[in-house]
């Protein structure tokens, strides 16, 4: 089933296709013009002409006829009814390349039917061509080019004609990718003129150029000569021959030439002169060329009178002309080397190679000739370029020439100055700058003539020793560059040197660049010192190896972390500077940039921070301060040491001095005592009294013997005498810091004036002569310690002796006599050994049974008279008494002080 | 007698044909017609290219006939070459001829080869041997035209064409191969001669015409004081 549907779809499509086609062929009506082709911007107007049959048909008329371009369509105004069944319409200024327009009519029920369709093609009509010309290769076809003119849009045929006076020739058609040329297919006829022209021609017209009549041969462009060769004569240095075979054309035709030449390497080309080769040749003769040196050859030509056109230049050909004597000297100057020693110095000659177009050939070896005044000394050939010589002190004459396989060039002469020669006359106003891509040095001549001048440069940097190069310049020279290779960015120093007849004159230096650049590093700054608001910043110049050019100026940049950036601009002579109005307490970022003509380069950064104060701001504070303090105390203490009773009477109540305290001098007349001990006498230079101190410490509880012994005998003494002892026993008033007089049970202790004596001071003889009766003192109730050790301390067990003590102190440290055992000259009691410690005092130890003979002895105090005689009479005691002010434990009182009780 | 008659008729006519132009020529400006100098000048410089063309044309068409053409000192007698114009001449024949005459001759000479070589052409077998001829035909119809130029600028009238020789070359029934190639090799023999004698010629003529131009020269000169 889908097969015959497919099948019956088929026919129908074909009945329907053979339908419309029928139409197609048929169509109901025409437009005329068929094709139109019109100007641009020019008026078209068309016909519709409607077929009777159709008209019937479809039920129209004429009036139906309506038109479209591009399927748009156009606006009734433009139609115009011709009859019955044509109309027209026009289209005005047409402006678009290509219009389809279509003929339609509309039928019954609004139906449009297309007609009839043409395609309008709007362009213009060919311009005249203009600038016809024709050239003819040698041996081809004449090819001729013209300008087209305008773009014309349409399809535009050019045809170059060609004729002689009796025959023409097949036209030749341009070729629709290069319309403005064509090459005929017939070799031209020279010395027959020819006339061409051309013709353009479209749909919209044709043009025709301005005929052209020429003869073919007065078009020629020949072919170049060829196999070019180049000969060198032996006779002449400066000339070559050229010949060539030239082209098949001057069989009839006379030619001109252009010869050019130049040598090898260089760009530029010499051109003989035109009147030279302007005839037919095969040969010429190239005259004034450098010798020994190669040159490139190329040659063309055209018909002799000009018309036409040059051949293609010839291959090019080369050859050498023939070597001739060296034409200059050679540059020669001299170094010395060691100056004069022993007689003797080295001086270096030095010359130049010379360049090949002096040279005129291979230098095969210079020759030196050194005079010294008129004679010749010596004679040398040397290869090199340089020559040393060890030379006197006298003044020299060098003559140099150069040879070659010709002959020698003139002699180059050098004077070397004597020894103590003095150079002067320099050059004047030495600057060297550059000008294009050179560095050129420029001078004024100094008054005298000079015969040439030497010119030395060498880059200055500091990795690399100066290694000059020089060159000569003739005496008349005040300006030349340097001929050298040099460098850009490198300072170069250049030393100009006048040479005069006599010996060279005093030599002048100056420094320049070839070009300068940036710096390639930049100066690192440093600061010297930094204050509250002011740096002082110090850098080191930049070496002339990074330098790359003058420098020009320094910038120094600075900023805090947050501000805008300051730049100052400092000379470049200077190698610190001085930053001022800085904020103190700041951290500040600085960097310094080097300026040459070319730009400029920054070092590194670099950063400090100003301090809070300024540098003594602190000391200016403290100072003051300090000695303020210190006068306030010097004040205070002066005024406690002037009001120190009243300070004192606050403080420290008035304590009565025991040492102070005299129980009694009652006992004026103390028997000598030397009969008691030798060893008492032996100390006797010493302040030691008689009372005897002893240390009783836990580990030491034997007493000393001798100490013992005379205490012993003084007790004895005492005890078989009248031992007396300050009022102790029974006093009742031992607290008392006051004299006062305390009543005593013993009318014999009350005449004692001793009041509040804690302890007593024995004092031997006094009461000697009286006994009172030992027993009465057999107890003594005085709390302090008193020597009871001193007393026995054989028979009293330290126990006993130290009851009430606390264990380990020692009872008596403080309170004792000078030790016998530093009796002796070099052992001086001191007064703070015996500090009173008033703590202690009461708590003495109580002399228990100790000594009942001392107690007695207190108890028995002397006549207020007494002790004055006692002290007289007794040495001992006298001593003693001396010694009690600077004893604390034996307080005495002391006339006028208080007396015990 | 006669030749110098001729000579003598030639220079006046040549003479008369100046003083003739000599009205005509603006006495300061020479841009108009320049006279028959510069194309007798064309006509010799086209003899001699023509002669420079023929040296190559005939080189390869006589290698094209082959041996014994080809041979450089193949010198064969004159047979059936009768009908081409010759160009030998006496030297007193040929210094008596007047300038027309000496034109006339060497337009009905060329006109003649021209036929002939025009039948060679049609024989001729290589493409690029055809092109040459055809080229050397062109040349030659271009030298024609060049020799009636100057006919004409002298005020000579052109010679009438000889009934059947326009109809150039009609080969000849009894024409065997050889002799069909010997009378090939005349024709080229022939114009080369006929081309080194037109050289010469146009030689004569180109110094004949020199003293006019002289005259011209001496005229302006005095017109000028």
């Amino acid at each position: 089933m889908p097969a015959r549907w497919t099948w019956t779809g088929r026919v129908l499509f074909l009945l329907l296709a053979v339908e419309s086609l029928g139409e197609l062929l048929d169509p109901c009506g025409s437009i005329v013009p068929e094709a139109p082709v019109v100007p641009l911007g020019a008026n078209l107007t068309a016909v519709c002409v409607l077929k009777e049959q159709c008209m019937r048909d479809l039920h129209v008329r004429a009036e139906d006829i309506f038109w479209r371009t591009n399927h748009v369509a156009v606006p009734r105004r433009q139609y115009a009814v011709l009859n019955s069944t044509a109309a027209s319409v026009t289209l005005a200024g047409l402006s678009l390349l290509s219009v389809q327009l279509t003929c339609n009519v509309r039928t019954f029920g609004q139906l449009d039917q297309n007609v009839y369709g043409v395609h309008v093609t709007a362009g213009l009509p060919p311009e005249k061509p203009e600038n016809l010309s024709c050239i003819v290769p040698e041996g081809k076809r004449m090819t001729c080019q013209w300008d087209a003119g305008r773009e014309t849009h349409l399809e535009t045929n050019f045809t170059l004609k060609s004729e002689w006076a009796t025959e023409r020739f097949a036209d030749c058609r341009a070729r629709r990718e290069a319309p403005t040329s064509c090459t005929v297919d017939y070799s031209p006829v020279y010395f027959v003129n020819l006339e061409v022209w051309v013709e353009a021609e479209n749909a919209l017209g044709r043009a025709v150029s301005a005929h052209l009549n020429f003869d073919p041969v007065d078009k020629v462009r020949p072919n170049p000569p060829h196999n070019l060769s180049v000969s060198s004569s032996e006779e002449l240095s400066s000339i070559l021959k050229l010949t060539w075979v030239n082209p098949s054309i001057t069989s009839f035709m006379r030619l001109k030439y252009d010869i050019q030449y130049r040598t090898r390497g260089a760009s530029a080309w010499t051109q003989i002169p035109p009147e030279d080769t302007a005839s037919t040749r095969s040969s010429f003769t190239v005259q004034d060329l450098r010798p020994f040196t190669e040159h490139v050859f190329r040659v063309r030509c055209m018909k002799d009178d000009g018309r036409g056109y040059w051949s293609a230049w010839s291959e090019e050909a080369s050859g050498t002309t023939c070597e001739d004597r060296p034409s200059k000297a050679p540059s020669f100057w001299y170094k010395t080397e060691q100056p004069l020693a022993h007689g003797s110095r080295s001086v270096r000659l030095l010359w130049k190679t010379l360049p090949p177009f002096e040279a005129n050939g291979r230098i095969l070896d210079y020759e030196v000739t050194l005079w010294r005044g008129k004679a010749a000394v010596q004679n040398y050939t040397v290869n090199d370029t340089r020559l040393t010589l060890n030379l006197t002190g006298d003044r020299y004459r060098a003559t140099l020439t150069a040879r070659n396989g010709v002959g020698r060039s003139d002699a180059a002469t050098l004077t070397i100055p004597a020894c103590d020669f003095q150079a002067t006359r320099p050059v004047r106003d030495l600057k060297a700058f550059p000008k294009d891509d050179m560095l050129w040095v420029e001078w004024t001549a100094p008054g005298q003539p000079v015969t040439s001048y030497i010119l030395e440069w060498c880059v200055l940097s500091d990795r690399a020793p100066c290694v000059p190069d020089w060159q000569q310049e003739a005496g008349t020279v005040h300006c030349t560059f340097l001929t050298g290779t040099l460098e850009e960015s490198k300072c170069y120093l250049i030393t100009v040197t006048p040479v005069y007849v006599d010996g060279p004159g005093l030599p002048q230096t100056t420094q320049a660049y070839l070009k300068q650049a940036p710096p390639s590093k930049g100066p690192t700054v440093r600061t010297k010192k930094v204050g509250k608001n002011e740096a002082v910043l110090e850098w080191d110049r930049l070496p002339v190896d990074v330098q790359n050019g003058f420098i020009r100026n320094y910038t120094i940049f600075y900023k805090t972390s947050a501000g805008n950036e300051t730049a100052v601009h400092v000379d470049p002579s200077h190698t610190d500077y001085t930053l001022s109005s800085l904020t103190s307490d700041t951290l500040y970022m600085v960097r310094m940039a080097a300026y040459t003509d070319e730009g400029g380069k920054d070092g590194p950064e670099f950063t400090f921070t100003t301090p809070k104060f300024a540098q003594g701001e602190i000391e200016a504070i403290v100072v003051p301060v300090c000695l303020a303090f210190l006068l306030v105390t010097l004040l205070g203490v002066l005024f406690c040491f002037n009001k120190r009773d009243l300070i004192k009477k606050h403080i420290w109540p008035n304590v009565p001095d025991p040492s102070k305290s005299h129980i009694a001098q009652w006992s004026p007349h103390t028997p000598p005592r030397h009969n008691f001990s030798s060893k008492e006498q032996m100390c006797s230079d010493s302040s030691v009294t008689d009372v005897s101190i002893v240390e009783i410490e836990a580990g030491d509880r034997k007493p000393l013997p001798e100490d013992l012994k005379s205490l012993d005998l003084f007790r004895k003494d005492k005890a078989s005498t009248e031992g007396h002892s300050s009022g102790i026993g029974g006093s009742s008033c031992l607290s008392s810091s006051r004299p006062s007089i305390c009543s005593s049970e013993d009318s014999e202790s009350a005449r004692s004036t001793a009041s509040a004596v804690q302890y007593s001071t024995v004092v031997h003889g006094g009461y000697r002569h009286q006994a009172p009766p030992a027993q009465a003192f057999s107890r003594s109730e005085s709390t302090q310690p008193l020597l009871d050790s001193e007393e026995r301390p054989e028979e009293l067990p330290l126990s006993d002796a130290l009851d009430g003590l606390p264990p380990g102190q020692p009872p008596f440290q403080q309170s004792g006599g000078p030790r016998l055992s530093g009796c002796g000259p070099g052992s001086p009691v001191r007064e703070e050994d015996f500090l009173p410690d008033p703590a202690a005092q009461p708590p003495a130890c109580g002399l228990g049974k100790a000594f009942p003979e001392a107690l007695a002895a207190g108890a028995l105090g002397p006549g207020l008279e007494g002790p004055i005689g006692g002290l007289e009479a007794v040495g001992v005691e006298a001593e003693l008494d001396e010694g009690l002010p600077k004893s604390y434990l034996p307080q005495t009182v002391r006339r006028g002080g208080y007396m015990p009780q | 007698m006669d030749l110098r008659a001729g000579d003598s008729w030639g220079i006046i006519a040549c003479l008369c044909t100046v003083l003739w132009h000599l009205p005509a020529v603006p006495a300061l400006n020479r841009t108009g017609d320049p006279g028959p100098g510069p194309s007798i000048q064309k006509t010799y410089d086209l003899t001699r290219y023509l002669e420079h063309q023929l040296r190559t044309l005939a080189g390869t068409y006589l290698n094209y006939l082959g041996p014994p053409f080809n041979e450089p000192d193949f010198n064969p007698p004159r047979l059936g070459a009768e009908t081409l114009p010759r160009a030998t001449v006496n030297l007193e024949v040929w210094r008596s001829l007047n300038d027309k005459l000496r034109l006339t001759q060497n337009y009905e000479a060329y006109s003649h080869l021209l036929c002939h070589l025009r039948g060679l052409n049609r024989q001729a077998a290589a493409a690029e041997l055809r092109r040459s001829l055809a080229h050397f035909c062109t040349s030659l119809q271009g030298l024609l035209g060049s020799i009636a130029g100057v006919m004409a600028a002298l005020g000579y009238p052109l010679p009438q064409p000889l009934p059947g020789a326009e109809p150039a070359w009609a080969p000849g029934p009894a024409h065997s191969d050889f002799l069909q190639k010997m009378d090939d090799f005349w024709l080229l023999k022939e114009l080369q001669t006929w081309l080194w004698r037109s050289a010469k010629d146009f030689n004569r003529l180109k110094k004949k015409m020199q003293p006019p131009a002289a005259a011209v020269t001496l005229h302006l000169e005095a017109h000028g004081f």
